[in-house]
């Protein structure tokens, strides 16, 4: 704790300050806009840090990708168009919450929810974090396989419906997710002799043809519209019931995304979709889900914040860079001469303390700066509603276009949308698309690493304490679903 | 100082290619030669251009075919990709590029867990050519540096490279973790992505890849332990083919003048790289015995891939279950004639105009061209009564395209394709 108070006296000078307002209003910004993200963002700014001192640059770095995580929702919820693949989620009832005239509300709910999620999840990575690297240091490619056969089950809530056409947009996804070079033996898979297809679809990519492509051709061909989307119904802000149904899925999306985001191969989707689904099973109302329920923004975005601060966990401890913005700021310590591993807290206490501090002061200055922000974006859907769309396709092939600057982004991102009406066009839901690409490839690769760690032998999954407790709970959780949907 | 270029001119920039995201190594090269070159050549303009993809194949293929015979474009290379080359079979290689120097390089290290059984690299190769499938390796990406060493340290110890159990990760932060948490028996990869657990004494290193050993890394390289192999991940500087000798003598200068500053030097301290520079027909001689080695130890491995016995999942097993099942389901689907609603083919056939035109406008025309042309025909289809394309469309258009492509090209320093007319 006195490490933490000398660490908040560094944060708070003036000069110091100004950098982390800096770094957290061009992080807001750059997840505002759709395809630039932290980690391409920080890379583009090393160069000029080089002056900088490591302190200072590295907060605004830090601020920089808390920025992202709260401004990612925005697009997601405004324009359907996520603009980092924490957001995904977040796009599926955040629209249809400002299709139904709530779109402050879900705003305010996602900025509320960041900052309590990112305040906890920051107090625990300055308490726990020692004990949470040996935890997540015992998962094992077995583990991690059981952690996605529950994520799965947990997820099969949002097939929908028809069973059926649940299932044929899950396949559709895991067959788009396979597409590219396998990880494991460079063997190319599903790429016909395209060398665009090399690197597999990019998820980002995936939901932007989907959600934004797809919906705007399946508006398009329901004839002409009505001038333009409710910007508001009722209040601006959230109302009481609001609050109430957001706090609970506040706490869980943290409690879920920490833990999540302090694995080495957790990445910041899974808990996301897994605080979705966990936030339709205890829902009063699950039917409202995919039509605007305000606890399916509030879970994913706290959850989205809390793994975002849980992947400083082993970045700080270990030096184990586990998402594409966490690599880019191991190498901004590097080019300051710091090392980060297990000896970065012995050898520069009063640097990494003065930047879990700005971790908290980054997060109040987010919370003040995107508050007043909502009632601005509102303002967005007040426009005509073919200008609406015309430039959301806009947005959307900037987007597309700027992740690797590659024509062929584009062409996937046509294709994928015109996918994506198709399966409007037969009543099939899409988010289950997103499932597949986000959980297959990684579900797949650590059941064969890990069948191939242990020569073969399929007991594995049923020695590890950690992958038989999971696959347990993924049976209860998969058996009661089946027993309910007899009952009904 | 005296213009000792000739045919590098200011006026133009210098272009250099990093075929990779941003952060990675290519990238780091890239980004710390514009900075030495802006310094030693305040005139110069120096660009770095990203172009990820592939193992930089997507880059190699882009960089032969579009910068052919421009004397200011360089692009940064290495070892993964003479292998990513072979393992994607891309149509070019290195040997087609103009090579100019070998710049830097990281060698390799084998680690064990401070926990594990193994004191010595000797105790490895012994339970290693006893069970080979026991030991498991971990490292970077298949085709990779560290997978093309322990498949070549199988060949120097005399077991085929295909009884390897070598276990890839995405990044060397995974690798990393598993070896750390026990997972695996043995991990190899650049020594700067291990030296913060080796200095805290979490891991053990057995061996460095090293011709000999390495300043600041306390091991015995691997012919120290007996094996005769040493191997470097090497980063170069290759210029586009159809270049004059005097043009490729004026890269080559500038890199030579690069490599021997202090600034450089700088670099090299920092991110701990070995200064590995080698240019003219010792380089050429270099790339092409690195091209065999590589080229080898693949076809071996591709012609003799013996699969253990019992319930094995191919690489494509999986994917081959999930896309059977969806042509099932899609069947099944349009076997049941689902009810599709109406649809307005006028609107929507104006929405796919625009999103088709929308990849060949933006490599011809431009970026706002194209972006002004999808808003356009999104706007028409979707207003009320039949009417045709409005002038304050065409400018509400223009205007929000004209804006976006200044947010991004000169605010937030993305290139996008455009008539540089602003």
């Amino acid at each position: 704790m006195g490490e933490l108070a000398n660490g908040l006296s560094v944060a708070l000078t003036p000069h110091n300050l100004l950098w982390g307002f800096a770094g957290t209003t061009l992080g807001t910004a750059v997840g505002v806009l759709p395809g630039i993200g932290p980690a391409l963002t920080v890379a583009l700014l090393l160069p000029i840090t080089y002056g900088l001192d490591p302190t200072a640059a590295l907060i605004m770095f830090a601020g920089i990708y808390y920025g992202a995580m709260y401004g990612g929702s925005t697009t997601s919820i405004l324009l359907n168009t996520p603009g980092e693949s924490a957001t995904i989620v977040t796009a599926l009832d955040g629209h249809q919450m400002a299709r139904n005239g709530r779109a402050g509300a879900a705003l305010a709910t996602a900025a509320i929810g960041s900052f309590m999620a990112g305040t906890l999840a920051t107090l625990a990575l300055s308490l726990i974090a020692p004990l949470m690297v040996r935890l997540a240091l015992s998962f094992g490619s077995a583990d991690y396989f059981a952690l996605m056969v529950l994520a799965f089950v947990m997820v099969s809530t949002m097939l929908g419906d028809s069973r059926i056409r649940g299932w044929l947009s899950l396949t559709l996804g895991l067959t788009m997710g396979f597409v590219g070079i396998d990880g494991l033996s460079g063997q190319t898979r599903f790429t016909f002799g395209i060398p665009y297809l090399l690197d597999g679809l990019d998820p980002v990519i995936v939901a932007i043809g989907l959600f934004a492509v797809g919906e705007t051709l399946w508006i398009a061909s329901r004839g002409p519209l009505a001038a333009e989307l409710l910007p508001v119904r009722g209040s601006l802000w959230m109302t009481g019931a609001e609050w109430s149904r957001s706090w609970r899925p506040w706490l869980r999306g943290a409690a879920i995304g920490f833990p999540l985001g302090a694995l080495p191969a957790g990445g910041a989707e899974l808990p996301t979709l897994l605080s979705y689904s966990l936030e339709k099973r205890l829902a009063k109302h699950p039917q409202e889900f995919g039509r605007g329920a305000i606890e399916a923004v509030a879970g994913p975005e706290a959850a989205n914040n809390a793994s975002a601060a849980g992947t400083l966990v082993p970045l700080l401890t270990l030096g184990l860079p586990t998402s594409a913005t966490a690599a880019v700021l191991l190498a901004a310590f590097q080019q300051f001469g710091l090392q980060p591993g297990p000896l970065l807290f012995e050898h520069e206490p009063r640097l990494v303390w003065a930047v879990i501090a700005s971790l908290y002061v980054g997060n109040v200055m987010l919370l003040v700066l995107n508050l007043p922000l909502v009632g601005l974006w509102v303002k967005l859907l007040a426009i005509p509603r073919p200008w609406l769309y015309g430039g959301i396709l806009v947005l959307a092939s900037v987007g597309a276009f700027s992740v690797h600057r590659s024509v062929g982004d584009l062409v996937a991102m046509a294709a994928i949308g015109a996918a994506g009406f198709l399966l409007r066009a037969i009543g099939a839901p899409v988010a289950p698309v997103m499932i597949g690409v986000i959980l297959g490839p990684s579900a797949e690769q650590h059941l064969r690493r890990a069948l191939a760690i242990s020569q073969y032998d399929w007991s594995v999954f049923l020695t590890r304490p950690v992958s038989v407790t999971l696959l347990s709970a993924a049976f209860v959780v998969g058996m009661s679903a089946v027993l309910r949907s007899r009952r009904s | 100082m005296m213009c000792v270029m000739p045919t590098l001119a200011a006026s133009q920039p210098l272009v250099i290619t990093a075929p990779a995201a941003p952060g990675g190594g290519w990238d780091q090269t890239a980004r710390a030669m514009q900075r030495v070159l802006t310094t030693l050549e305040p005139a110069l303009n120096v660009q770095v251009d990203n172009i990820p993809g592939a193992a930089g194949t997507i880059g190699l293929a882009r960089f032969i075919q579009s910068e052919r015979g421009n004397p200011q474009a360089l692009m940064v290379t290495g070892l993964v990709m003479v292998s990513g080359a072979i393992m994607n079979g891309s149509p070019v290689s290195l040997a087609n590029t103009t090579p100019i120097a070998r710049l830097t390089g990281e060698y390799e290290v084998i680690v064990v867990p401070a926990a594990s059984r193994f004191q010595s690299m000797r105790d490895l190769v012994e339970a290693f050519r006893a069970d080979p499938g026991s030991i498991s390796w971990g490292g970077g990406s298949a085709g990779g540096t560290d997978d093309m060493l322990v498949r070549l340290l199988a060949e120097q110890v005399g077991l085929p490279s295909s009884r390897v159990n070598y276990i890839a990760f995405a990044g060397g932060g995974a690798a990393l973790a598993a070896v750390l948490g026990g997972q695996l028996s043995a991990a190899v990869s650049g020594h700067a992505e291990f030296a913060g657990q080796i200095a805290a004494g979490q891991l053990r290193v057995l061996a460095v890849s090293a011709p000999s050993r390495v300043r600041g890394i306390e091991a015995p390289t691997l012919r120290d332990a007996g094996i005769d192999l040493d191997l470097a991940n090497w980063r170069a500087i290759v210029a586009p083919p159809g270049l004059s000798i005097s043009e490729q003598e004026a890269l080559t200068t500038l890199i030579a003048r690069m490599s021997a500053s202090a600034e450089w030097r700088q670099v090299l301290i920092q991110n701990g790289w070995e200064d590995l520079f080698l240019a003219g027909a010792p380089f050429r001689q270099f790339l092409l015995a690195e091209q065999s080695r590589i080229e080898d130890v693949l076809r071996r491995l591709a012609s003799n891939d013996r699969r253990p016995a019992g319930v094995r999942l191919s690489p494509v097993t999986v994917p081959y279950i999930a896309a059977a099942a969806l042509a099932g389901l899609a069947l099944v689907v349009v076997f049941r004639r689902p009810r599709i609603e109406p649809i307005d083919p006028r609107a929507l056939a104006l929405v796919s105009l625009g999103l088709l035109s929308l990849p060949l406008i933006v490599g011809t025309l431009g970026f706002i061209a194209a972006a002004a042309g999808v808003f356009v025909l999104t706007a028409t289809a979707l207003r009320e009564g039949r009417r045709g394309v409005t002038v304050s469309d065409v400018v509400a258009a223009t205007t929000f395209a004209v804006a976006v492509f200044l947010l991004f090209t000169r605010v937030l320093g993305v290139t996008l394709p455009g008539p540089q007319v602003f």
